[in-house]
């Protein structure tokens, strides 16, 4: 069966690189994955969230921003100066997490990991910060970019197959 | 290339990507762009406007009708037969993109994508409905 190991993450940094460099034409650099907890993490105010189901495993992906950060990327994205996060502006977290997923989804796939379709939701708020429930291994994987830095974390339990 | 003052439909449940696309859409020159933030809307827009579109650049993965059930709606109306329909999704699978073949897209954008890749999809997409 596929692990979750340093070969799991691999494409959805890679999807991240590639979808922050064309859709908001901005260099991201990953730094070193590390274990949720052990290290200190910035709060966030907008993050978008996608459902992991395989065969043999279920969990979850959380692309988070500060808000600063998000509307940068959002103004070079869309071409024009954002000063605040509005209702309209926020489904482009999902946006940028679905094109990540459907990378990752599908070079995973072709390595015989059976990754399902899902949609992406939307959280927003004041300084979040996210708690998994169960035996999840929690991954963070942090970047960092001229405009400032944002995190992935990927909580995943494998299921021995039945997920 | 499309003539610049083609009707586009921009279909997409982000509101984001459709103003990503329909900036693409204007960087490029074209300047009639209506949108439609799902598959049902879209096809409530195609079947009633007159002039009709020239063109549909439609998301996949969307509530209520995607964009593969409203590429099969499209092409089981004769009048659209040969509307030029792009579908742009973030999954690009090899089942997926046959599936969307076998339903009649013209042609197929994975996200994602610049206005260059853009620009050369529609291209290619003209060439084939208008059998250059």
């Amino acid at each position: 069966m596929p692990k979750l190991d340093a070969q799991f993450f691999k494409p959805f940094i890679d999807g991240t690189l590639s979808t922050l460099k064309v859709s908001c034409l901005t260099e991201a650099k990953p730094g070193k994955p590390f274990i949720k907890g052990s290290q200190k993490q910035p709060a966030f105010e907008i993050a978008a969230v996608i459902g992991l189901t395989s065969s043999g495993f279920i969990g979850n992906i959380t692309l988070c921003f500060t808000g600063d950060l998000y509307l940068q990327l959002m103004s070079r994205m869309l071409g024009e100066e954002f000063k605040e996060l509005t209702h309209e502006l926020q489904d482009g977290a999902a946006e940028l997490l679905n094109i990540i997923f459907g990378h990752a989804k599908v070079v995973l796939n072709s390595q015989g990991h059976t990754i399902q379709k899902a949609i992406p939701t939307v959280i927003r708020g004041h300084a979040l910060e996210t708690t998994h429930l169960g035996k999840q291994k929690l991954i963070v994987l942090p970047f960092t970019t001229d405009v400032g830095e944002f995190h992935i974390e990927i909580g995943a339990e494998e299921t021995n197959g039945m997920g | 290339m499309f003539d610049l003052n083609t009707k586009v439909l921009v279909v997409d449940d982000m509101l984001t990507m459709r103003k990503l696309v329909g900036k693409v859409l204007k960087e490029l020159g074209f300047k009639d762009i209506i949108e439609a933030k799902d598959g049902a809307e879209a096809w409530a827009t195609v079947s009633s406007t007159n002039p009709p579109f020239g063109l549909v650049i439609s998301d996949w993965n969307m509530p209520n009708c995607t964009g593969l059930d409203f590429l099969k709606r499209v092409r089981s109306d004769s009048r659209f037969i040969k509307l030029p329909f792009l579908m742009v999704t973030a999954e690009a699978e090899k089942g997926q993109i046959i599936e969307a073949v076998q339903a009649g897209v013209t042609n197929y954008v994975i996200k994602p994508f610049t206005a260059e890749i853009l620009k050369e999809k529609l291209e290619v997409a003209h060439k084939k409905v208008s059998g250059g």
